[in-house]
């Protein structure tokens, strides 16, 4: 949901259907609702309704449709343009949408994302912005307490969003996260992290050190991405990386058949060809985790 | 894009004329001491005094030198150079091994302007390239113009020196119509060539832009053959390939993603720009590495890569010290044998390093 322009079908292309960034230029206004299932961790079925924001859309979908559209909503993302002449009205629209999620679905989530954050050069002024969106969105929408994320398609800040988003919606997260650890620990490993296969999102994610910026593997989900489509005009698809370097190794292999994993060791007493095989190891206990 | 090591014709078809043979007298015929020794000069060298291997990049104002080197030399994108102050003053850039390539002014009027003031000595020396750019989106014959001015007053000096025409700005057009033009500004320049008594042995085309790595492929070329020894360093990848049965290897040069040398199979341009992609992208995962403490020249601590794929090869890419990597592409079962491969690697990267001292 959003205004009309604010780049949520940008969002949406960039993230489930390996766009670039300046691929996104193309799109045109979104008709109507876009429908689209994506399969995410295997076995849960993400149904994307991709809002149009012209006005004759939305005041559609506030009237008339009104039940069609926010009956059985888990996550709402809002998707709010930076770049917008006139704030109040944005925040009329979200009233809106906000009551008649109160009324058809009481228990779903929802995520407010500032997009075209790279409008705005200065980071400190970055910050401000997004507090002050915060500040004024809290005030509004007292029974769902929303996430607010400044997002921009031109860096990692919109697998960020994106990554926490579906951090709370898989279901046996919990499980999977614990298990990670013990494989963390098994290994020696000085970091984990586990990204779907399809999207490159960072699923979860480890390490023993608590201190690792979460930034980091963003970064990473944005370029293994990208280096898969060029592998795959190449016609050579990316399967794995390893990487070594003075005192570390790094290890980028397929794990279940809904995700990827990344593994990283600092030790030198640790062999390759021994991570590797634990990786291997550990691929069909994950696996039956799943199921 | 046709898939690399698969068809594709023989050679990169549409790079000029001449396949790219040694120019005359560059074997590795010198002795080795003698260019140790010069490479230690063209360090010292100032403003005033050339490199004595050296890339002069020429062309009308507007023609797209400077984009062109500020993205190869300084990492920026294609499309911040869209924008740039006319370049008033010769400007170097130098690549790791003593080479150093210079960015000279716009030629407006070949009679008046600052060059009618360059010594003519900048063009003398085995070991200079004259790299001339022409827009092919604006008046191509003013630029052929100039480029005879410049040619005559080369070739008076040093009539063997190679001339490599860039002929630049050709995103956006189709590949029947790059075809075409470069046709056409071969014709006009060889018949000129021919009408003025100029030696046209040495003179090379190629379509550049600088919005993919044509540009970086093109300039490649054009510095590989000054490169110290480079026939040696080429013999040393031939038998690293066939040692190692590897499909093909790249010689890079980290900073600029240039490839100094590679071995005698030939080049397809989708497998180089294949190996800039991957190490751009490699560069990014990197970053997720722990920083390292101690840059050692330690053979073990440089970094090792493995790339897994799908397709005909996989790759895999071997730093020999913190400028050059080697870049190898062949199939699975090779590129697995991780221990053979960095044995044989380690062993030319000793041979190359004494070649090319950093």
């Amino acid at each position: 949901m959003g205004k009309s322009g604010a780049g949520k079908t940008s969002m949406r292309s960039l993230i489930f259907s390996n766009y670039t960034a300046h691929d996104t230029q193309r799109l045109g206004a979104t008709i109507d609702v876009e429908h689209s299932t994506v399969q995410f961790m295997g076995d849960l079925n993400l149904n994307i309704w991709d809002c149009g924001g012209q006005h004759k859309y939305l005041d559609n979908y506030l009237t008339e449709q009104k039940e069609n559209i926010f009956g059985n909503v888990e996550v709402l993302i809002y998707v709010f343009d930076l770049e917008t002449s006139n704030r109040e009205s944005e925040y009329v629209l979200y009233d809106d949408c906000l009551a008649n999620l109160a009324t058809f679905s009481k228990d779903a989530k929802v995520y407010c994302l500032v997009h075209k954050m790279d409008k705005i050069g200065d980071p400190d002024q970055k910050i401000a912005t997004v507090e002050s969106y915060r500040r004024a969105l809290a005030k509004r929408s007292d029974m769902f307490k929303p996430d607010v994320y400044g997002t921009s398609i031109w860096d990692h800040t919109l697998y960020q969003a994106w990554s926490q988003i579906v951090y709370k919606l898989v279901p046996n997260m919990g499980i999977i996260e614990r298990h990670l650890k013990n494989f963390c620990k098994l290994t020696d490993a000085s970091e984990v992290v586990l990204f779907e296969r399809a999207t490159f999102l960072v699923v979860c994610y480890t390490s023993p050190d608590q201190s690792v910026p979460l930034d980091k593997y963003m970064g990473a989900s944005q370029s293994i991405k990208q280096y898969r489509n060029i592998c795959s005009q190449a016609q050579s698809p990316f399967r794995s990386v390893q990487m070594r370097n003075k005192n570390s190794t790094l290890f980028i292999e397929p794990f279940t058949k809904s995700t990827y994993i990344l593994v990283i060791t600092t030790d030198p007493e640790i062999e390759p060809a021994v991570t590797k095989a634990n990786i291997e190891a550990a691929k069909s206990h994950f696996i039956k985790l799943a199921d | 894009m046709n898939g690399y090591g698969g068809g594709g014709g023989p050679g990169a078809g549409n790079n000029g004329i001449g396949m790219y043979g040694p120019p005359n007298g560059l074997g590795n015929t010198g002795p080795a001491a003698d260019i140790g020794l010069e490479a230690e000069h063209t360090v010292h060298n100032s403003e005033e005094q050339l490199a004595e291997r050296r890339v002069l990049f020429m062309g009308l104002p507007r023609s797209g030198k400077t984009s062109i080197l500020k993205v190869i030399f300084e990492q920026e994108l294609a499309y911040d150079t869209l924008s740039l102050m006319p370049t008033l003053q010769r400007t170097e850039h130098r690549l790791i091994t003593g080479i150093s390539v210079y960015d000279f002014p716009g030629i407006d009027d070949f009679s008046d302007s600052q060059y009618s003031l360059i010594n003519p000595e900048i063009y003398a020396g085995e070991f200079t390239s004259l790299v001339f750019v022409v827009d092919s989106q604006s008046d191509i014959q003013s630029s052929l113009t100039s480029l005879f001015s410049v040619v005559r007053s080369a070739q008076s000096v040093n009539p063997h020196i190679p001339i490599n025409v860039f002929i630049n700005k050709v995103d956006g057009l189709s590949d029947e119509l790059k075809q075409d033009i470069q046709h056409d500004i071969q014709q006009r320049v060889l018949k000129n060539m021919g009408y003025e008594n100029l030696n046209s042995a040495n003179v090379h085309f190629l379509l550049t832009t600088i919005f993919n790595e044509s540009i970086r492929e093109a300039l490649s070329k054009v510095v590989q053959y000054l490169v110290p020894r480079n026939s040696s360093l080429e013999t040393i990848l031939n038998s690293f390939c066939s040692k190692s049965s590897l499909d093909k290897v790249f010689l890079i040069d980290a900073a600029t993603k240039l490839y100094l040398a590679t071995d005698s199979s030939p080049t397809y341009s989708p497998q180089y720009v294949f190996a800039c992609q991957t190490i751009d992208a490699m560069d990014e995962i990197a970053g997720m590495c722990p920083v390292q403490t101690s840059e050692g020249e330690v053979d073990s601590a440089m970094q090792r890569i493995t790339i897994g794929l799908d397709g005909i090869a996989e790759v895999f890419i071997y730093q020999i010290n913190g400028n050059l990597s080697l870049f190898c592409i062949g199939v699975s079962q090779v590129i697995n044998q991780t221990s053979l491969l960095e044995f044989n690697g380690s062993k030319i990267a000793k041979a190359i390093r004494k070649i090319l001292p950093p």
